[in-house]
């Protein structure tokens, strides 16, 4: 029994929960800032698990949320992390290179090597 | 805070059984988006499944839910709406589920226009028995029952929609789940029979048997296979062949809805209004 | 029980009136002879009623939608013959295994196949018992004349909300078709012994629809009044939702079982005609038969009695759970019994199950006719 927790664990733009995720590297496909990529978890089902490398390259725009099946990622709520005194990057050319590569990692963090 | 979707679920059946990256878990998000924007009571709320991985639907979500025999949410959904004139009912269906041994329902379900939302997961395979031909299958993939290539053609499910009388009908893919959730809210708020072909990704049974290694790969193929309407129309015949349309693909605000049409027959019979006769409708055949 | 009330009908019709007398509220049907009657008549019977009546495009959807009214809350039916009964099999397999409530009337008719469509038969005994595949138990009643068109139907409405599961009421088309005089209870009477299913009052956190004792049914609140389940035809859990888990699987088909089983008491209904003075001397005739071909049975022991035969009639109204003691109590006492059906012996292997014997004599006829009054009374005389 896994529930979703919506609240933001700390003052981060995006957090995930790992008992939902199932490491099918769609989040970190759509990431456009490489924020995101895959770790290895010898206890996870195909091996990998979902990890946040960058979360000061965080643009905010919710593509890993809408593209999750399966409720593990969420981004913080714009207007709130707002009020709270925060506020998300912007995407830069070095944060595009480097999504760029984690892709061509095959969406592994470029800290662990290529294929599963 | 992100969006809330603990209310929504049944969280003891979390997480779901949908294989990685299955799309259907994206759509149930935008779907349960939708309900929330639209504000409707869950209590007011009835979700009919049918057999398959999209079947596992109704069993996620916090509403009045039921899990039906294969192929007949539509039947189901007739009852419970006519029983129930003022209440949400949304059916949803894989493309076997739907087309295949449920594809009478669906037309009759599109002809008597009746206010059902009927949600079509179509992911051009039968998914959860592994492989099977199903009525959307390209033609030359592999599949487990014509593993030396299926010939069977297929249906266009919009047009099928279309031409047995559905007053709405369109066409997302969980590509874009801010379009999808759109067309959700869409579909429910109109009042007549909304038809939806949702394209999905099944990269465990399609996908990797055919070329696409894996969840994206799979949606890169999905993206390849649709257009716009907009640009779409613009498009030849030899062009438009190997594209799907997407977006909404028909919408009809004036035929009658078909619990209205009966609420006229419930009059007839109390005594409120005249018999109905040919003279009550536009259409004379 | 009041004072009963004459009225000029159908069988079919009766059914119809029946129905919604009871508190029908839906009725999803498609038409197939020799039943389409019922439908004709209920479709203008229920929206005058403020219910809703549909035709819907064939067998499979109209008992789908009958079924899912009925999971949405209300009293729902449909009527068919026997093909229709063979195509909605599945689902009603699912209206036993998620324990809806609903009411299927079959008017029977040549089988098997398209068989004879205008013409009798009452070779659906052996489907109304085991028509979907898996373990469970049928309730099917037999209406045995005009007057209980009417009142098996209304029965039928009560012992389906009492037990949650359908209940299929038999008659055929002899009966279907027949136009005469029957003597009714009042409408008043009918609505005073309405018993509608039991409901969960209580927080809906606290509600576990499935959960009951192991010979009760389950409790199943109408929908959108607040307590949100599932319904699934998979096994499933206290809630409705599906498990494999071993004890949950075993204890719910054991219960399906046993929810009937254990309380036959409230299902059991025969007519014992001519009975009152057996006492087991030599010469007595045990007659059993049901449905139509009671009337007949009847008519011919009149006519044994008139010439010094000593016959009587067992006629179980309630077919399915069959009423195994009383049978083997008669067939105990009186040594001759003949087994008389429209079909060939599909009753009669109960009864040879129900009594331990082997040595029943029968009359069996399947070629669409009905059997008369003389033929019955030749057969006692021939064989006993």
């Amino acid at each position: 029994m896994a529930a979703s927790p919506m609240v933001n664990p700390g003052d981060q733009p995006v957090w995930v929960n790992t008992d939902n995720c199932k490491a099918c590297d769609i989040c970190v496909s759509v990431c456009p800032s490489g924020v995101l990529g895959m770790k290895y978890e010898s206890t996870s089902t195909l091996g990998a698990m979902i990890s946040i490398d960058h979360p000061e390259a965080c643009i905010g725009c919710n593509e890993c949320e809408l593209t999750c099946p399966d409720f593990a990622i969420f981004v913080a709520d714009k207007k709130e992390f707002k009020d709270a005194g925060f506020s998300f990057a912007k995407l830069t050319d070095d944060s595009k290179e480097r999504q760029a590569q984690i892709v061509a990692n095959n969406y592994m963090s470029l800290s662990e090597q290529g294929v599963k | 805070m992100a969006f809330n979707y603990d209310k929504y679920l049944r969280l003891e059946k979390m997480p779901t059984l949908w294989c990685w990256g299955c799309g259907d878990g994206v759509i149930l998000k935008a779907f349960i988006r939708a309900i929330d924007k639209m504000g409707i009571s869950q209590d007011d709320v009835c979700v009919i499944s049918g057999i398959g991985c999209s079947g596992r639907f109704s069993s996620y979500v916090d509403f009045n839910t039921i899990h039906t025999t294969h192929g007949r949410t539509v039947a189901y959904g007739t009852g419970v709406k006519l029983a129930f004139p003022d209440k949400h009912v949304v059916c949803v269906g894989g493309d076997g589920d739907a087309l295949a041994i449920g594809g009478n329902h669906t037309i009759h379900g599109c002809r008597r226009n009746i206010d059902i939302t009927f949600i079509i997961i179509n992911n051009f395979i039968y998914g959860l028995t592994n492989s099977q031909t199903s009525p959307t299958t390209p033609q030359g993939m592999w599949t487990v029952s014509q593993k030396i290539g299926n010939i069977d053609p297929t249906f266009d499910t919009a047009a099928l929609a279309i031409a047995s009388g559905a007053s709405f009908v369109a066409r997302e893919s969980m590509l874009d789940p801010k379009k999808l959730e759109k067309v959700f809210i869409k579909a429910m708020e109109h009042k007549g029979f909304s038809c939806l072909d949702i394209l999905s990704n099944c990269h465990i049974n399609l996908g990797r048997k055919n070329n696409m290694k894996n969840a994206m790969e799979n949606l890169e193929w999905i993206d390849s296979i649709t257009m716009p309407k907009k640009k779409y129309d613009a498009l030849s015949e030899e062009e438009q062949l190997n594209l799907l349309p997407t977006g909404i693909l028909k919408q009809d605000t004036v035929v009658r809805e078909y619990c209205d049409m009966y609420q006229d027959v419930k009059d007839a019979h109390q005594g409120k209004r005249a018999k109905i006769t040919q003279d009550d409708f536009t259409k004379k055949i | 029980m009041g004072e009963l009330r004459e009225v000029i009908s159908t069988g079919n019709d009766l059914a119809a009136i029946a129905a919604v007398d009871a508190g029908c509220e839906f009725f999803g049907g498609y038409p197939i002879t020799p039943s389409s009657e019922v439908m004709h008549t209920i479709s203008d019977l229920l929206p005058a009623a403020g219910g809703a009546c549909i035709q819907m495009e064939d067998e499979i959807a109209g008992i789908c939608a009958t079924i899912g009214a009925g999971m949405a809350g209300v009293r729902t039916m449909t009527a068919t013959s026997g093909p229709g009964v063979s195509l909605k099999a599945e689902n009603l397999g699912l209206a036993q295994m998620a324990e809806v409530p609903m009411v299927l009337v079959n008017v029977m008719r040549g089988g098997p196949s398209t068989g004879l469509p205008t013409r009798v038969s009452q070779g659906d005994i052996k489907q109304a018992s085991n028509r979907s595949h898996g373990d469970y138990r049928s309730i099917t009643l037999c209406a045995g004349n005009l007057a209980e068109c009417y009142t098996e139907v209304v029965r039928a409405f009560n012992l389906a909300d009492r037990f949650m599961q359908p209940v299929i009421v038999l008659t055929d088309e002899t009966l279907g078709h027949m136009h005469g005089k029957a003597m009714l209870p009042t409408v008043e009477d009918v609505k005073a012994g309405i018993v509608p299913r039991k409901t969960f009052d209580g927080a809906p956190e606290d509600y576990r629809p499935y959960q009951c004792g192991p010979t009760e049914a389950a409790t199943l609140n109408p929908m959108f009044k607040g307590y949100r389940y599932h319904f699934t035809g998979l096994h499933h859990d206290a809630k409705g939702f599906p498990t494999e888990e071993i004890e949950t699987c075993r204890k719910l088909i054991q219960r399906l079982e046993d929810k009937v089983m254990a309380h036959q008491d409230e299902i059991e209904l025969n007519e014992e005609f001519m009975l009152d003075d057996f006492n087991g001397e030599e010469g007595e005739v045990l007659i059993i038969a049901y449905g139509s071909v009671s009337l007949a049975a009847k008519e011919s022991i009149r006519h044994l009695r008139k010439d010094g035969i000593k016959a009587g009639l067992f006629r179980p109204i309630t077919i399915w759970p069959s009423p195994a003691e009383r049978i083997k109590h008669f067939t105990d006492m009186t040594k001759n019994v003949l087994c008389v059906e429209l079909n060939i012996r599909q009753y009669t292997e109960e009864i040879e199950r129900a009594s331990g014997r082997l040595d029943l004599e029968g009359l069996y006829k399947v070629n669409g006719r009905a059997i008369s009054p003389h033929e019955i009374a030749n057969k006692v005389k021939e064989v006993f």
